[in-house]
């Protein structure tokens, strides 16, 4: 629509004609003076109509309302019309942004990590949900507070005015002090400055969990590698000894490389039982034909000096032949080698609840009550002279554990000092073959 | 002029407030310290915490000339007046709480020193030094917020801390009559948990002094706001 044309038309041809007119008509009839008169009454009535339009305006556009715009018609029509339709824009434009910015903060309080926005003298300004856990502070009673004011770790005040990009600083949780959270600042604009932190409490338990199992795996090698060296030694220095002493040392030095060769394969099946979840096959395994092979294994390993007895009551169980075999093996090795002589051991294999149970039972010297929950963990032990002494390497339990973990089954141990332990391992009623 | 003149004051009273926080800061970690120092007889922490009270002191020095400096220079009055003379009776309770952290840590370390351990490091220490510094941290946090309400709950709970001290009194004691020769030893750790319940006291000022502040109404030695805190 151009504007100044049609415009000056418009007002031409609506407003000042008709007047024109009029004022004309009643100048030919009543003379001149009535003309005038008439000429300024309807002046002076189209100022009143534009002016109560105008209020009409004035009050709507104070409280728009969802009723629609008021509907005067003419040239106000058409102002209404396009005010109204500009509001309606504007109000779609505002709450899409709205919606958008909602989205972008329900996205930033799911991100794990803490997000502070600080201003130039490091007043809080924003903050998402993680940091509220992370550092203690809450919208909207802490905007604008200064952040040194709330996280008063010493140290943390100097890291914020110089952050070292390399570096981040270590804050315990204020809470109960056994959480620890990485921050670090990174520069946001001109003047601003976003502060992150990172929860690391696992990280570092995984961290000192793995230089633990190193430094155990180091020394339980290093130990049988210093009696080796030790006899080798022996043997270079003279020539003086009697074929009987060097025939007991090679026996000891086999003894000590067979227990490191049998640590490094335990290792091994650690690593490999960790790296998947499921058994690396599922067959039906005849209990009965296992059982007989734990026991002859058994009664080599005890040298007769040990009651051994099997009891098969129970069906076929699925699963890893090898890797059940492996883990049924360790529970009754563990239960000679803890089992002075003369003691009973016995092998059971049987339907509890639906469920198959398979228990190791033996007489031996038990475990105390504090133990039981630490046992299988790497290395653990109960006595570090005894069971070295025995050869074990202190990796069986994680490795039974593993193995049962994969075959949805638990291990349950009971003990009491003096009386002997139990040890018993519940798969679950599907593993069973059922009988037909 | 004159709005210019009360933002650079402004400024200036928020750095006294960000400074006496961080003070506070390190005196929370010193006490923490000095109790697990005290449960594990970890002597280098003890030194640590020993010698870390130079700082805290050179903290309380500088606090206090910019406080007298600020008033001389700006003549606050209403509530900025009331922060500032909160602030410097703060800083000299955060001073002594420092004091005690480091005492603390001397008797710890004559205990460990001394080698003998006939009475067990009392688990109900450490306890009580976790509650006092719970408060400190509550009373540090009420200072930062003005918020009254936490500074009420703060001195509500300088009662547990007493009872928790009465506690490791009447064990000592046990301690002390079935066996003379645990009286040494006893009388050390006594010490040491009396310093640990002074330090809740301490806890307990700096919340009045934000009581203050914020209402201007004085709360000290009165039995009012103990009876409210106490029914709150």
């Amino acid at each position: 629509m151009s504007p100044a044309g049609p415009w000056f038309a418009k007002t031409l041809l609506t407003g000042l004609l008709p007047i024109v007119c009029l004022a004309g008509l009643v100048w030919a009839l009543h003379g001149p003076a009535a003309g005038w008169a008439a000429a300024a009454l309807a002046f002076m009535l189209v100022v009143v109509v534009q002016t109560r339009r105008l209020a009409v305006l004035l009050a709507w556009l104070d409280s728009p309302g969802s009723a629609g715009f008021p509907d005067t018609g003419g040239a106000w029509g058409d102002v209404f019309l396009r005010l109204s339709r500009k509001l309606r824009h504007d109000a779609r434009t505002l709450e899409a942004v709205e919606a958008r910015l909602r989205s972008f903060r329900d996205a930033m309080d799911a991100v794990p990590d803490g997000l502070v926005i600080l201003d130039a003298s490091h007043r809080i300004q924003w903050h998402n949900r993680a940091a509220e856990a992370h550092l203690g502070i809450r919208l909207p009673r802490d905007t604008g507070a200064i952040i040194e004011q709330l996280v008063r770790t010493p140290g943390f005040a100097d890291y914020l005015g110089s952050p070292d990009p390399t570096a981040s600083f270590l804050l315990q949780s204020a809470a109960l002090r056994t959480r620890v959270y990485a921050l670090r600042v990174v520069p946001l604009g001109e003047q601003h400055k976003l502060l992150v932190s990172l929860d690391v409490t696992d990280a570092r338990r995984v961290e000192s969990m793995r230089s633990e199992f190193v430094a155990n795996v180091s020394h339980e090698l290093r130990t049988p590698l210093t009696v080796v060296s030790g006899f080798l030694e022996h043997f270079a220095d003279e020539g003086t000894m009697s074929a009987d002493q060097r025939l007991h040392f090679a026996r000891l030095m086999s003894d000590q490389t067979a227990r490191m060769l049998s640590l490094v394969d335990d290792l091994l099946t650690l690593s490999r039982l960790e790296a998947e979840d499921a058994p690396a096959s599922e067959e039906d395994v005849d209990m009965a034909d296992l059982l007989a092979q734990l026991l002859s294994e058994g009664q080599s390993l005890s040298e007769g000096r040990h009651r051994l007895a099997v009891s098969c009551r129970g069906p076929a169980l699925r699963g890893d032949r090898k890797e059940l075999h492996s883990a049924f093996g360790n529970l009754v090795s563990n239960a000679i080698r803890y089992t002075p002589a003369g003691g009973a051991i016995a092998i059971e294999w049987t339907l509890r609840d639906g469920n198959g149970m398979f228990s190791v039972r033996d007489s031996g010297v038990g475990i105390a009550a504090q133990h039981l929950p630490r046992l299988t963990e790497r290395f653990y032990r109960v006595d570090r002279g005894r069971s070295r002494d025995t050869g074990g390497t202190g990796l069986g339990l994680a490795i039974v554990k593993h193995i049962l973990l994969r075959h949805q089954a638990t291990l349950a141990i009971e003990s009491q000092v003096g009386e002997g332990s139990t040890f018993c391992a519940e798969f679950p009623a599907w593993r069973l073959k059922s009988e037909v | 002029m004159s709005d210019h003149l009360s933002k650079q004051f402004d400024l200036e009273l928020e750095n006294i407030r960000t400074r006496i926080l961080q003070m506070g800061g390190l005196v929370e970690r010193q006490v923490l310290a000095a109790v697990d120092a005290f449960s594990t007889g970890n002597l280098e922490e003890m030194q640590q915490v020993i010698d870390t009270d130079s700082e805290v002191d050179a903290y309380e020095v500088g606090i206090d000339e910019d406080c007298t400096l600020l008033i001389a220079r700006r003549q606050p009055t209403a509530r900025d007046l009331r922060l500032i003379m909160a602030i410097s009776r703060v800083v000299t309770d955060l001073e002594r709480i420092g004091d005690k952290a480091s005492k603390i840590a001397n008797m710890s370390r004559k205990l460990r020193l001394a080698g003998s351990q006939r009475i067990p490091r009392l688990s109900d220490v450490h306890h009580s030094g976790r509650l006092a510094t719970d408060m400190l941290q509550g009373a540090l946090d009420s200072l930062a917020r003005m918020d009254a309400e936490t500074a009420r709950q703060v001195i509500g709970s300088d009662k547990a801390i007493d009872a928790a001290f009465n506690a490791i009194l009447r064990q000592l004691i046990t301690y002390m009559m079935e066996d003379p020769r645990t009286i040494t030893e006893a009388l050390d750790i006594i010490w040491i948990a009396k310093a640990i319940e002074r330090v809740g006291d301490h806890a307990a000022n700096i919340a009045e002094n934000v009581i203050y502040v914020v209402s201007g109404i004085d709360v000290r030695h009165t039995a009012a706001v103990r009876k409210k805190a106490d029914e709150a």
